[in-house]
């Protein structure tokens, strides 16, 4: 797979890293929004940052795109330390909110956001009809925004992102209120960027996105990284590869020790490394002491039950 | 990078019609309802006609001749009931006019009492004055009455006089006009000579259009500059951080698309005022053209300076509306300073509209050449190159929040 600044998938580059974030710090008074946080995303992957309401993603965010200015720490893109504002054409940012004009059409914010990123001439002509094919809106291309759906507002702004054709993208949280359909469009788009040798680092609340649709996930918590690693490494290292077993009984059964007992005795909760070994005897247990089992599921370790273990069940903000 | 925030900008407005529309229309709008008041009034020596109800008690020749004399005046517009036809109507007795001012139908009436004629011709030892009823919330129009009726009365009076005069003399007309006691009983005359309206088609509503263009100016820079605040809400300020236009670049492009818009917009006025009103835009071009620019300059650059203050789009709203109406009022925008006090006056030079203003009138109402524009140049480039500076500082925190 040729990559866009001519290198390959396994060559050796003059850097490994997409975006390397050091020891980054950012205080707004005398809240830290940012502590020493850091994070590697390596070239040609896609990496998911995940963390509960305000931990810091936004702050991380914006230091990124250069709209915040880190107190200490350092961003580095590409193997080039990046500046508080400006030197960013290799970046390719796309905000969480419909950052489009409303009242321009599709077309004319796409021109716009390319003249942006100094396209000019026959050079942005071709990649907004690129841009209009690949969000599959060139039929509403003379359409003003405002009067698209969500899912196609969407498309168009993951499209003024990565129009100069970045190498690496920074999407904070791309599918915010669309439907299962156009997420799927949209994931389909991404993966086309990524097959073509981007680098994509992926802000979501939605953990399943994180799971399917990244190699490896970052969780990021009082504005520093707690975790980092791939999912199979994240549950290794926090909540084990067990199997957790939840038996539903008819009526509450009194003298079970082996298990965790919730919902007044009616729910038992077992971990299991081996379901298939191990289920039989649990069962047996139950009835010995009298127990009838109503309901049983089995739950193998998730994304979810990680970040639940490494950031708690406490609501924040 | 500018060219291109200026092409946003147009295409966006290009796009939204009612912009369009309240951006150059309601201003034309606003400044006729002003010209229609205004126009005619101030400065080409007509005054604003006071309706008056004349009540000849005294019922003689000399009083009816006082009243055909009264009538002449343009400034004067006789009473007369809806049923009346033709000629002079006069009221016989003082209540239906009395009635007439209590219930705010008028201004003022008139009374010729009886024995009026008699007091005047010196028949009678006692003096009978002519009276005026008054409603005083119009002050101006009872100093402009009491003048009007002393000076027909003192010309019906030189006249009995130079009559009496010619007979006592046995003059014939043309003997007496050539004796130098005619000019003894000659009532006083005065020509007014207006230096600056005389020769102009009507420069008073060049003063309102300006007036208006420059308030205009001011709402709709500020219209156009809250959408620096809208794209900071909507992530569109993150979005063009991330690009290679810089912060000076969007400010550029934003100040030259709001002045580009102000120059349209106040040039559509006055082209306006010049085919509906017979302001002398075209022969004024050169002064109306420097004086807009700086004008339209300085105004982008407050609206800028604003944005860049405010934390939201409603906030920038309120603070602009409070402040435009303040300095378009203590600037001239609304009534003309030269009416206000001194001591108004000079408070009123803190605003630009003020300093915008005192162009205009150079350039439409004393057809002064544009050298005679410095100061006022000076003050609005210096005001839009300091404001657009303070923006420039102000906007830091759309980089390092």
């Amino acid at each position: 797979m040729t990559m866009r600044d001519g290198t390959t998938t396994g060559e050796t580059a003059d850097f490994e890293f997409a975006l390397r974030i050091r020891d980054l710090v950012k205080r707004f008074g005398k809240t830290t929004a940012l502590n020493h946080a850091g994070l590697e995303l390596r070239r040609g992957e896609r990496l998911a940052l995940l963390g509960p309401n305000g931990a810091g993603k936004t702050t991380l965010v914006r230091c990124i795109c250069g709209r915040s200015v880190p107190d200490s720490g350092s961003i580095e893109m590409l193997g080039r330390t990046l500046p508080p504002n400006g030197g960013r054409q290799q970046l390719g940012f796309v905000p969480q909110e419909i950052a489009l004009y409303p009242d321009l059409t599709a077309r004319e914010n796409l021109e716009a956001f390319g003249r942006f990123h100094s396209l000019k001439g026959g050079d942005l002509r071709q990649s907004v009809d690129w841009a209009l094919e690949w969000t599959g809106l060139a039929d509403r291309a003379r359409d003003l925004i405002k009067t698209f759906s969500s899912g196609m507002k969407r498309r168009v702004n993951i499209a003024c992102g990565v129009l100069h054709r970045p190498l690496v993208l920074l999407l904070d949280e791309p599918t915010v209120g669309v439907d299962p359909q156009s997420r799927d469009r949209i994931f389909l788009m991404l993966e086309e960027l990524w097959r073509q040798g981007n680098s994509v680092l992926l802000t979501t609340h939605q953990l399943e996105e994180a799971e399917q649709q990244c190699d490896r996930i970052v969780i990021i918590d009082h504005g520093r990284a707690i975790a980092e690693g791939t999912l199979s490494e994240l549950i290794a290292s926090t909540v084990g590869a067990n199997r957790r077993v939840i038996f539903t009984l008819a009526e509450a059964c009194p003298g079970l020790a082996d298990f965790t007992i919730n919902d007044d005795g009616r729910e038992l909760v077992a971990e299991v490394e081996d379901v298939a070994l191990e289920l039989p005897g649990l069962l047996q247990k139950i009835r010995e002491n009298g127990g009838q089992v109503a309901d049983l599921d089995v739950n193998p370790p998730s994304l979810h039950s990680v970040f639940i273990h490494l950031t708690g069940r406490e609501l924040r903000e | 990078m500018i060219a291109t925030v200026v092409r946003v900008g147009l295409l966006r407005m290009w796009h939204g019609r009612t912009e369009i529309l309240l951006t150059f229309v309601v201003p034309i709008a606003f400044f006729t309802i002003f010209a229609f008041i205004f126009d005619e009034q101030i400065g080409l020596g007509k005054s604003p006609r006071v309706d008056l109800a004349i009540v000849d008690e005294d019922s003689t020749e000399l009083s009816r001749e006082f009243s055909t004399a009264l009538a002449q005046w343009e400034t004067l517009h006789i009473y007369a009931p809806a049923d009346h036809e033709g000629g002079l109507f006069v009221f016989s007795s003082t209540e239906p006019a009395r009635a007439l001012i209590l219930g705010g139908t008028l201004p003022l009436a008139v009374i010729i009492p009886d024995g009026w004629s008699a007091s005047l011709t010196g028949s009678v030892d006692d003096t009978v004055d002519l009276r005026l009823l008054a409603d005083s919330s119009d002050p101006v129009a009872i100093q402009v009455v009491t003048a009007l009726l002393r000076q027909t009365s003192g010309r019906m009076i030189a006249g009995r006089v130079q009559a009496q005069v010619r007979t006592f003399l046995s003059l014939s007309p043309d003997e007496y006009e050539n004796s130098p006691i005619s000019a003894i009983a000659r009532p006083v005359a005065i020509e007014v000579e207006d230096l600056f309206a005389a020769d102009k088609a009507n420069p008073v509503v060049s003063m309102y259009a300006a007036g208006i263009a420059v308030m205009f100016l001011l709402f709709g820079a500020v219209g156009n500059s809250g959408t620096l605040l809208e794209e900071e809400e909507n992530q569109t300020l993150d979005r063009l951080m991330c690009s290679d236009l810089s912060m000076i670049q969007l400010l550029a492009g934003k100040w030259l698309l709001m002045t580009v818009v102000g120059i349209v917009q106040v040039t559509i006025m006055f082209a306006w005022a010049q085919l509906a009103f017979g302001v002398d835009l075209v022969g004024h071009l050169s002064g109306f053209t420097v004086m807009t620019v700086v004008t339209a300059g300085a105004a982008s650059s407050f609206a800028l300076t604003l944005a860049a203050l405010c934390r939201n789009r409603a906030q920038l709203n309120a603070v602009a509306v409070i402040l435009i109406l303040c300095m378009s009022a203590l600037g001239g925008s609304m009534v003309p300073r030269y009416v206000m006090s001194e001591s108004m006056q000079q408070i009123g030079r803190i605003t630009f509209n003020a300093w915008a203003l005192d162009g205009y009138i150079k350039v439409f109402w004393r057809n002064l050449p544009l050298t005679e524009l410095a100061p006022e140049l000076a003050v609005l480039t210096a005001t839009a190159i300091v404001l657009f500076g303070i923006a420039r500082l102000l906007a830091r925190r759309w980089e390092s929040s």
